[in-house]
């Protein structure tokens, strides 16, 4: 009986697995590729890393629908567009040190740590960064490093860095973490409200000087052409 | 029958000052819209009260004498949990949710129920009075009338004495004490001792206070996430529950230029319900941060020596402006909580900014600044809008009277010479601030008879914010150049400049959308009708009839807008809107639900049905509609949008009273009863098109006097609304006295159309307002009301 039992439980898991992976895949075909993401690690890295661990359980049934979820704390899982948009924006490859400020979940940095080789995440509120460290170690990630402290001051013991992600965006760009952009770095940061990043930021230094871009999602392009 | 009209009058105090309450302590946990809610819910209690009489009248009839005080008993109770249970895990919603999450909407149900039930079983108590008494109607709606009239004053009261979690229990012993003055002789002793038990739970509540668990998607709730972030300081008044928080985490630096490299300091931040308010920043703040933000454009121009900073909420721009040398500078700000903190315990923070011998602090509206003073400056500025990443649409339906174009043609009748009006915005996208802000601009130049509007704008643009100077006089090339070499410095790039080269405008800062600047352009130059017309969202200046300058919502827009950003996205855009909308249409359901409904069950009631609707539904409806037009007209009279509410929700009602209480001396006719009706839809009328419009006799009477005393103005604002609301007062009672001689089944149901068609008449009147103004709310009133004239047979 007791055996009979955990084969039903296994061969379940199994299902309830396939099914994320099937969800996953239809995700990575729907709302990533299919709207102009054709970066190959990127795409790599959406369909590896389980979206629905990284949200909370009452919210797993939803983790692969097209759009943010919220996370607690008055913050939010990204849309799975928006991840991978601001993943193929850093142009990751093998040998990158990137930082990431805002780990919230710790899924944008799972993606990267798909890629890259080093990544480095600062989250302010505690009680998002201890379980983000805890589910990313369970889930194999060692070259992500979590550390909970306030992000304006960068990691300046692991600079400089070839990309840095703000996930978590403030009314300012903290000075240190343009000073621990490498030369030819860039600086990706959502705009939005917690539901609804409208742009995407690029800052780019070069030299002496730093500029910025403003990017529009593809997805929201129309409604500019329309004008 | 005095001792009944003493409790009628203070279940009435209780009633309102409970609505009061509620809509501060949800302003506190969510946001201000459900002011509208709190409204609507208190008026359904009403609506399905009066149902219940009609189906259970004999019964209730026949127990009156010992439901009376047990229903005021189960009121003042009632009140008492409400908002323990509302915050309750199983209860709470919160607005941000209610598009992401379907079990929201259906915690936003069971909270209007949960704030349903005092108003309920309070209601019940005032309607059985009103059918047994209807012969001396007249009395008991005049005392009704002067207790809610009063209670608005009581919470007023309240709010300055306690915090707001506290008021719910110290509002709930008021109906407890109206049950106490009426407990019958026979049965007294289980009354009292049930009096006893809920007073003794008002009294547990209030030492033991519910904990009000503020959304989380508040900036408060978030800045209170970070690390080692603690409420130094509260205080709670009729403005709003005022916190200051402090984290070493917490700093202040709109959109700052990426060419700094120096330290950021952190300062405390000050929160008013938990919205961001300001940051307390010492004058050395703005020198080594502000002058690297686009805020400094006014100053890079010129010299301001006498600068005035409306809505100066906690003295940033005061800073900004003593630390560019301005000699003069006069602080505005209608928010004397903060102003008292910021003066007294709060100083040390700001190096004592308001006490600087330069310094000129005035505590009123800036509207009514505006309207009496006669000094001229250099600068004009005014607070930033919208915030970094948008606010979601959230403040559409919020009044802002300093953002219309007559507010900013008073504005520009202070400038001196070479003076300039400055309006910072956050970049949003799709973009609709910056693009409102300067079509507000260009119109007002245009009016005031500037010819060329683009020879008078300079902009400034930030990877987050742009700001607009308009200047008296037109910019000279040395102007512009030197705006120039500030961007260059800086890495802003210029957006309006008079000969600006286009190459120029998208260097630093890149726009990949650069419709953008055709847009600007457009707007500066005669084609702005066009744009209007054309764009997506309503970017057309707000005026003081429409003084929504944050609502962009075009409905027509709305399938467009979903298909685009998806449509569980694009609520974030405009979210304040939809909620009203949802509200109306979520206590509509409720209103016929519990109210219409039930009533329909009454085969008797066939025949006057549509007539009684008609004519009770439209003084619900026309009522609601002239009070909340009437607010509106006083707030930049009294300088005060609470205290406009308090007066002019106390007059209306003291002054219906007295024409209530008269109106029971007339023999009421078919014929009275018509022309009674009829000459309150036109003076409704008459108010609407000649009087409350925002160039009507009323601007005129009240520029006049804005300056005199505050008791004279209150009383001249009884003086101006006594004659309508005298006669507002006159058709519920007689028309409830012509039903009881022929119909007194009707009366009941009579209560029950009139509440229904109030309940709706909140959310419904804000809608019209922020779509067609308020001179076609007040048009609406008369319409209904002379509908319920025709509607006599």
């Amino acid at each position: 009986m007791f055996k009979t039992c955990v084969a039903l439980l296994l061969v379940s898991l199994i299902l309830v697995s396939d099914s994320r992976d099937r969800e996953r895949e239809e995700m990575v075909r729907t709302q990533i590729a299919e709207r102009g993401i054709a970066d190959i690690a990127t795409l790599r890295a959406m369909r590896s890393v389980p979206r629905h661990l990284f949200v909370p359980p009452s919210w797993i049934d939803d983790a692969y629908d097209d759009r943010p979820l919220p996370i607690g704390y008055g913050q939010t899982i990204s849309q799975p567009y928006i991840v991978a948009y601001m993943t193929e924006l850093v142009k990751p490859r093998r040998g990158q040190r990137v930082l990431e400020i805002g780990t919230g979940s710790g899924y944008q940095a799972a993606v990267l740590a798909a890629i890259i080789d080093s990544v480095f995440t600062i989250e302010i509120i505690t009680e998002l960064a201890t379980p983000a460290a805890e589910r990313l170690k369970a889930l194999g990630y060692k070259n992500v490093v979590v550390r909970n402290a306030d992000g304006y001051y960068g990691w300046k013991e692991k600079a400089p860095f070839d990309a840095i992600v703000v996930t978590a965006a403030a009314e300012y760009i903290p000075p240190p973490l343009i000073a621990q952009l490498k030369d030819g770095g860039v600086m990706v940061i959502p705009v939005g409200t917690p539901f609804l990043v409208q742009t995407l930021m690029l800052v780019e230094k070069r030299g002496n000087k730093t500029t910025t871009r403003s990017l529009i999602p593809v997805r929201f392009v129309p409604l500019t052409r329309g004008k | 029958m005095k001792k009944l009209l003493a409790s009628v009058a203070l279940l009435s105090v209780a009633l309102i000052a409970f609505q009061l309450v509620l809509m501060q302590i949800l302003s506190i946990v969510q946001w201000y819209h459900f002011a509208y809610m709190v409204i609507s819910v208190a008026l359904l209690g009403f609506g399905a009260s009066g149902t219940l009489i009609t189906l259970a009248r004999e019964w209730l009839l026949k127990r009156e004498e010992y439901l009376l005080p047990l229903l005021m008993t189960l009121c003042g109770a009632a009140m008492a949990v409400a908002v323990r249970v509302s915050q309750s895990d199983a209860i709470r919603f919160d607005s941000y949710l209610l598009f992401v999450e379907g079990g929201q909407v259906r915690r936003l149900v069971l909270t209007y129920l949960t704030f349903f039930v005092p108003f309920f079983v309070g209601a019940l108590a005032l309607g059985l009075i009103f059918v047994r008494h209807v012969q001396r109607i007249g009395s008991v709606y005049f005392a009704n009338l002067v207790g809610s009239g009063v209670g608005g004053l009581v919470a007023l009261v309240l709010l300055w004495l306690f915090m707001p979690q506290q008021l719910p229990s110290i509002v709930a012993l008021l109906p407890i004490a109206a049950a106490l003055f009426i407990v019958p002789s026979k049965q007294r002793s289980p009354l009292v001792l049930m009096a006893a038990v809920a007073a003794a739970l008002a009294f547990y509540f209030l030492s033991s206070p519910p904990q009000l668990n503020i959304s989380d998607y508040k900036s408060i709730r978030r800045t209170l996430n970070l690390p080692d972030a603690k409420v130094v300081f509260e205080r709670s008044s009729p403005h709003g529950l005022v916190q200051v928080v402090s984290s070493p985490a917490l700093r202040y630096a709109p959109g700052l230029s990426l060419t700094f490299n120096q330290f950021v300091p952190s300062c405390p931040i000050v929160f008013n319900n938990g919205d961001w308010f300001g940051p307390l920043v010492a004058p050395t703040h703005g020198d080594e941060v502000l002058r690297s933000t686009t805020l400094a454009l006014p100053y890079v121009m010129k010299l301001r020596e006498r600068v005035l900073v409306l809505q100066a909420r906690t003295g940033m721009f005061v800073a900004q402006a003593l630390e560019n040398g301005a000699r003069h500078v006069t602080a505005v700000e209608a928010h004397s909580t903060v102003l008292s903190l910021m003066q007294h315990e709060l100083a040390p923070e700001t190096d004592s900014l308001l006490f600087h011998p330069a310094v000129n602090v005035r505590n009123m509206d800036p509207r009514t600044f505006l309207l009496t003073d006669t000094s001229s400056y250099d600068l004009i500025v005014l607070p930033t809008l919208d915030a970094f990443g948008g606010t979601s649409g959230l403040y559409a339906t919020q009044e802002q009277y300093l953002l219309t174009k007559e507010a900013v043609r008073e504005m520009w009748q202070k400038l001196s010479p070479d003076g300039v009006i400055c309006i910072t915005s956050w970049m949003d996208y799709p973009v609709r601030n910056p693009l409102r802000v300067l079509a507000t601009l260009v119109e007002t130049l245009s009016e005031a008879g500037v010819a060329k509007p683009a020879q008078h704008i300079a902009a400034i643009r930030s990877w987050g914010t742009i700001t607009f100077v308009a200047k008296r006089t037109p910019l000279t090339k040395a102007t512009s150049d030197s705006v120039k070499a500030f961007c260059e410095r800086m890495a802003f790039d210029p957006a309006l400049l008079p000969n600006l080269d286009p190459h120029e405008r998208n260097r630093n800062n890149i726009l990949q959308d650069e419709s953008f600047f055709s847009l600007l352009d457009a707007i500066v130059s005669e084609n702005r009708e066009s744009v209007y017309a054309a764009y997506d969202f309503n970017i057309q200046p707000a005026s003081d009839n429409r003084p929504y300058f944050s609502q962009f919502l075009l409905w027509r827009s709305v399938p467009k807008l979903r298909e685009l950003f998806g449509q569980h996205a694009f609520p974030f855009l405009e979210l304040g809107s939809l909620i009203i909308a949802m509200t109306l249409i979520q206590i509509s359901a409720l209103a016929v639900m519990l109210i219409l409904f039930p009533l329909f069950r009454k085969e008797k009631m066939k025949q006057s049905k549509f007539s009684t609707f008609m004519y009770f539904g439209g003084l619900g409806l026309g009522y609601m509609f002239v009070e909340m037009v009437l607010i509106q007209r006083f707030i930049l009279y009294l300088g005060h949008p609470m205290y406009a509410t308090a007066a002019v929700i106390g007059a209306m009602l003291i002054f219906s009273g007295v024409g209530s209480l008269l109106s029971s001396r007339l023999a009421v006719t078919s014929s009275l009863l018509r022309k009674t009706v009829a000459l309150v839809a036109m003076m409704i009328f008459a108010y609407g098109i000649i009087i409350t419009p925002p160039e009507g006799v009323l601007r005129t009477l009240l520029h006049q006097s804005i300056a005199l005393p505050a008791f004279v103005k209150a009383v001249l604002l009884c003086l101006l609304i006594a004659p309508l609301a005298f006669v507002m007062g006159m058709p519920f009672p007689l028309g409830l006295r012509n039903l009881s001689g022929r119909n007194d089944e009707g009366i009941p149901w009579a209560w029950g159309i009139n509440g229904c068609l109030s309940v709706i008449a909140a959310p419904l009147a804000t809608l019209v307002a922020v779509e067609a103004g308020f001179v076609a709310v007040m048009i609406c009133a008369a319409v209904t009301y002379a509908l319920a004239a025709l509607s006599i047979r």
